[in-house]
């Protein structure tokens, strides 16, 4: 039995990391693979290199590609943690029953991954799965050599300092760690993270809905939308939630599909912002074409060039009629292992344009760029707070969707003042269409306020939206009468009045744009 | 005795493949009657006598081309795959016998599995070198964020390509450090700056070799030193002072608008670590000084933009109204003696007379001519597809746009080089985003030749490549001090410059 305790602990091991890796956290490696790249080519090959991380980062970038399937990422890299666990047996001359002992380094190497959460979008490390791991299985082949070296070689001992020194240096070389001038630049500190990875529902729940955004399954982004109250959602959640909504010609359901987001609690010094971890496609879905390019390449330069970024600059170049450059970043793409396929599809794009026309990302976002005022402004880095702004503020709308987005942004933003210009617009528009639950909300609350834009006279609607409303203002007085404070009231009136636009205006007023 | 044979035996093979086979033309070829698509696009161009190889790949076809390069000495035959890489010695002797006559280049590509000619070019062979380097801030095209940028400077008479400094020498995760203006005395590196900003913020000045760095900011002026020209004769360096913001387009192609609320001149002098304001009038935006090549005079671009809304701030208000920032011409005599400037007159009024603004001059080493950028409105040309070259007669004062230098892609930062027989610019013509250096001859009759893009060992390099070419300047020495050397100093802080009162 002792004999096979050294296969046993490993076969644990091995189960372990693979119920941690592709069974619980497969969009987690996903993403990460999403946040990488790697380009074929002498051009990319020296360009990395040349950086932090030599050889290792160029290895680590071409394996971190295999979690495109998050099975065989997973397997390469618990093979790496095989080989390093038996190496650490030789080496060590650890005997059967305290072999537990040599997956000391594979543990803190499934550990580290698992530690990132968030960091995943900030990390600047190179094929970051594999990094560290790389350069552990280095460090453990020198020392091996060396070992073997003093042990088998029969060469006097000049020549194995000789051989040592040599091999030290390769290790070196191949790290870069002399680039440019002996600063290391890459933190591998453990960042607390990995209750995030593992336990965070939004957490998963981001990395899921933007996947499925990424490939226009609105469906799949609002079955990710929790539906009970255990966890308030994050903004990001909101936002993908109300962008699948708004593709699905469902945006005057936002309020009563949970529109009160909040931002992440992620315990750590993590500033997490919209701007990196979604702001190019959440910009894309709204058909602002120049604004996703511009963050993509923001975000490439910064925390580095990823598939991610690669794809929305291929995507938003094409719709530009950028033609040349989005041929560039194909070119790049194609060169891929898992990502060729998307780059021909889009390359077909361009070469013909029937394909493109007749392209879901067309198909769907054409009605939001009829739209042709240019605006120059800027968003700050608050690519939400932007868009609400933006969308409350343009006043022909001249499609559908845009005049629904225009709506639903202004009551978003609580800017009662464009909201009324638009629901006047919309229902002189459209004089015989019944007015959506959601815009006579917005009009009966407006409408009641002093000083206000409208006169409700004008308008007939529902009696059993304006009975509601009656009820809430009644509910809201007479608790206000017993003393109950603002919070409470909320707290109280939330059951029967919190899928309603009037709760979302009076108590949600945690709008934390992150 | 073995080990001996395998040694010779592994010697000859490598001897043998590195002679390398020149391929031959196919015997059975269909002629199409136009040009060859190839990339870099090198058809009747002129070139310098002394440039590195102009490789390039054949875009007809799918796997093979070929190449047959005709000059009065001979011929030869190139091609692997689709690419065509030209022995280096052999193209320095193609280009000694062709110098100042031509050399006809013959392309040949299979198509469907079918070889076919195409109609033959000239590259024609300058009897005029070039400057042997240049350099450039290599920096991805962002907007406002930055991460890893480098000033490289090239040998373009082969494919050498080194490091000035790397911001990454001295970035950490939580501060960064952006550099730029790099800038030489008469194309030399004994005197020459660049700045950095954020962390470690200074302007690295290397006078008569010596490395030292400066804060050029004092209390009298808007910002430290930006766009910098030195004095060809004296150790003075004219700088503009700004205050720059930028905002984004919704819709239009330029994406960005990079604009100064405010900006002035000032002049440095080097010995005295003193600043002195050139100019700083109200409601004029002065930017891009350049000295004549005797030094006796400085032209400079300035916008007329008068404020008048009080209720939003100045870079509210030039977002609103950018379109109505357009810059002209001035010149101003200039006693070096004395620090006197005097005489300021407009020399070129393209905001009020074309409605059109000027920016980033360069007058010719010989003083005859004045390049500069042109286009719609703004400062940032760079950013502006219109933006086109343009050419000053000093003498008659005739402008003429260099139609064989521009295309419909933004074309800015003209300069020349040091014999004045060559114009390099920063183009965006290759895909509208990223900025390459071009070269175009400039002959003794006043007239610029068709612009080539400067050439890479490998042709795929520029479809791979995610650097602009940032402030192409010419030099003709390499500079000495290491990458190192800059870092270490850059750890420094900062001498102070001094005010000085006019």
């Amino acid at each position: 039995m002792k004999q096979y305790l050294k296969y046993i602990y490993l076969l644990a091991f091995i189960t372990v990391a693979y119920i941690l890796l592709p069974v619980m956290n497969a969009d987690y490696l996903y993403t990460i693979q999403d946040n990488n790249v790697f380009i074929s080519g002498h051009t990319f090959m020296m360009d990395t290199v040349m950086g932090e991380g030599g050889w290792q980062a160029w290895v680590a970038r071409y394996l971190t590609q295999f979690f495109y399937y998050p099975w065989l990422g997973s397997s390469i890299l618990i093979l790496f943690w095989v080989v390093i666990y038996w190496m650490t047996i030789w080496m060590f001359g650890i005997k059967d029953k305290w072999s537990f002992l040599a997956l000391i380094i594979p543990a803190v190497l499934l550990y580290h991954l698992l530690d990132y959460g968030y960091w995943i979008y900030y990390a600047k490390i190179p094929g970051l799965p594999f990094q560290p791991t790389i350069m552990v299985f280095f460090c453990l082949l020198y020392t091996w050599g060396t070992l073997y070296l003093i042990r088998k070689l029969k060469i006097s001992w000049q020549m194995k300092g000789l051989i040592c020194v040599a091999l030290l240096g390769a290790i070196i070389y191949v790290s870069n760690l002399l680039w440019p001038s002996s600063t290391w630049h890459y933190n591998y500190n453990f960042r607390h993270s990995i209750k995030t990875t593992l336990i965070d529902k939004n957490f998963k729940h981001e990395l899921r809905m933007y996947r499925a955004l990424d490939e226009f399954r609105f469906e799949d982004v609002l079955k990710e939308m929790p539906t009970n109250n255990e966890q308030a959602p994050t903004n990001l959640m909101v936002l993908y939630k109300n962008i699948a909504l708004m593709h699905t010609g469902q945006m005057d359901r936002m309020f009563e599909t949970g529109n009160c987001g909040v931002k992440p609690d992620i315990g750590d010094s993590l500033k997490i912002r919209t701007s990196l971890l979604g702001a190019p496609i959440i910009y894309y879905m709204f058909g602002q074409m120049n604004y996703s390019y511009r963050w993509a390449m923001e975000n490439a330069v910064q925390y580095g060039l990823s598939f991610r970024n690669l794809k929305m600059m291929i995507r938003t170049a094409i719709f530009n009629k950028e033609f040349e450059v989005a041929a560039k970043y194909i070119a790049m793409l194609k060169t891929s292992t898992f990502h060729r396929k998307w780059a021909l599809e889009h390359e077909a794009w361009m070469t013909n344009s029937t394909n493109f026309i007749q392209s879901q990302d067309y198909q769907t976002l054409s009605p939001l760029l009829n739209e042709e005022t240019n605006v120059l402004d800027g968003d700050d880095g608050l690519c939400e707070q932007y868009l609400l702004e933006y969308f409350s503020d343009l006043n022909h709308a001249n499609t559908p969707l845009l005049e629904d987005v225009t709506m639903c942004m202004s009551l978003w933003a609580k800017d009662y003042y464009a909201y009324c210009i638009h629901f006047y617009d919309y229902v002189n528009s459209h004089p015989n269409r019944p007015i959506p639950a959601l815009y006579q909300e917005g009009a009966i609350l407006f409408g009641n306020a002093e000083e206000s834009p409208i006169t409700l006279d004008q308008f007939r609607f529902d009696d059993i939206i304006a009975n509601k409303y009656n009820g809430f203002v009644q509910d809201y007085q007479q608790l206000q009468q017993q003393g109950v404070d603002e919070k409470e009231i909320g707290n109280r009136l939330k059951m029967l009045y919190g899928n309603t636009y009037w709760w979302y205006y009076y108590f949600y007023n945690d709008f934390n744009i992150y | 005795m073995k080990l001996k044979k395998i040694l010779s035996i592994a010697t000859m093979v490598i001897l043998l493949a590195s002679c390398g086979q020149h391929p031959t033309v196919p015997s059975n070829v269909t002629i199409e009657s136009r040009l060859p698509k190839i990339y870099p696009d090198y058809t009747e161009v002129t070139i310098p006598v002394n440039i590195c190889p102009l490789n390039f790949a054949v875009q007809e076809g799918e796997t093979d081309a070929i190449a047959r390069f005709t000059f009065p000495g001979g011929e030869f035959i190139y091609g692997e795959g689709q690419k065509v890489l030209i022995d280096e010695e052999q193209w320095k002797e193609m280009l000694e016998s062709a110098k100042g006559k031509e050399i006809k280049v013959e392309v040949f590509a299979k198509v469907n599995g079918a070889w076919k000619g195409y109609q033959p070019f000239n590259i024609y062979v300058a009897e005029d070198s070039i400057d042997e380097y240049i350099s450039y801030r290599a920096i991805q095209p962002s907007y406002v964020a930055y991460e890893r940028l480098s000033i490289n400077q090239r040998n373009i008479t082969n494919f050498d390509e080194r490091e000035i400094y790397n911001n990454m020498s001295v970035s950490s995760e939580k501060v960064g450090q952006c550099i730029n203006c790099h800038s030489y005395q008469n194309y030399r590196t004994n005197n020459m700056l660049f700045h950095m900003r954020q962390g470690y913020g200074g302007t690295m000045l290397v006078s008569n070799g010596e490395l030292k760095k400066i804060d050029l900011k004092t209390d009298e002026t808007l910002s430290a030193g930006v766009y910098p020209s030195w004095h060809p004769t004296h150790n003075l360096i004219a700088f503009s002072t700004n205050k720059t913001g930028q905002s984004f387009h919704t819709k239009d192609l330029n994406k960005i608008e990079v604009q100064d609320t405010e900006s002035d001149l000032i002049l440095y002098d080097v010995d005295k670590n003193e600043v002195s304001i050139i100019s700083e009038l109200d409601d004029e935006l002065e930017v891009f000084p350049t000295w004549t090549p005797d030094g006796k005079k400085l032209y400079f671009c300035s916008a007329h933009f008068e404020y008048y809304n009080d209720s939003i701030e100045k870079s509210a208000e030039m977002i609103q109204r950018f379109k109505e920032v357009k810059y002209s011409l001035y010149s101003a005599d200039f006693n070096p003696d004395t620090k006197e400037f005097s005489n300021v007159e407009m020399v070129y009024n393209a905001a009020d007379s074309l409605n059109q603004s000027v920016t980033l001059p360069r007058v010719s080493p010989d003083g005859k001519y004045l390049l500069f950028s042109q286009a719609e409105y703004g400062c940032f040309h760079v950013w502006h597809a219109d933006a086109d070259i343009y050419m000053m007669d000093l003498k008659t004062r005739d402008v003429q746009k260099l139609d064989a230098v521009n295309s419909d892609r933004s074309e800015s930062y003209p300069t020349w080089s040091s014999n004045g027989r060559w114009i390099m610019v920063d183009s965006r013509r290759d895909d509208g985003n990223y900025t390459r250096p071009y070269f175009a001859y400039f002959d003794r009759k006043g007239k610029a030749h068709k612009a080539f893009m400067l050439p890479q060992k490998d042709p795929n390099f520029y479809t791979f490549y995610l650097r602009s070419f940032n402030r192409p300047e010419f030099m003709v020495e390499p500079v000495k001090i290491t990458p190192q050397e800059f870092a270490a100093k850059a750890k420094e802080d900062a001498i102070p410059a001094k005010y000085a009162d006019k």
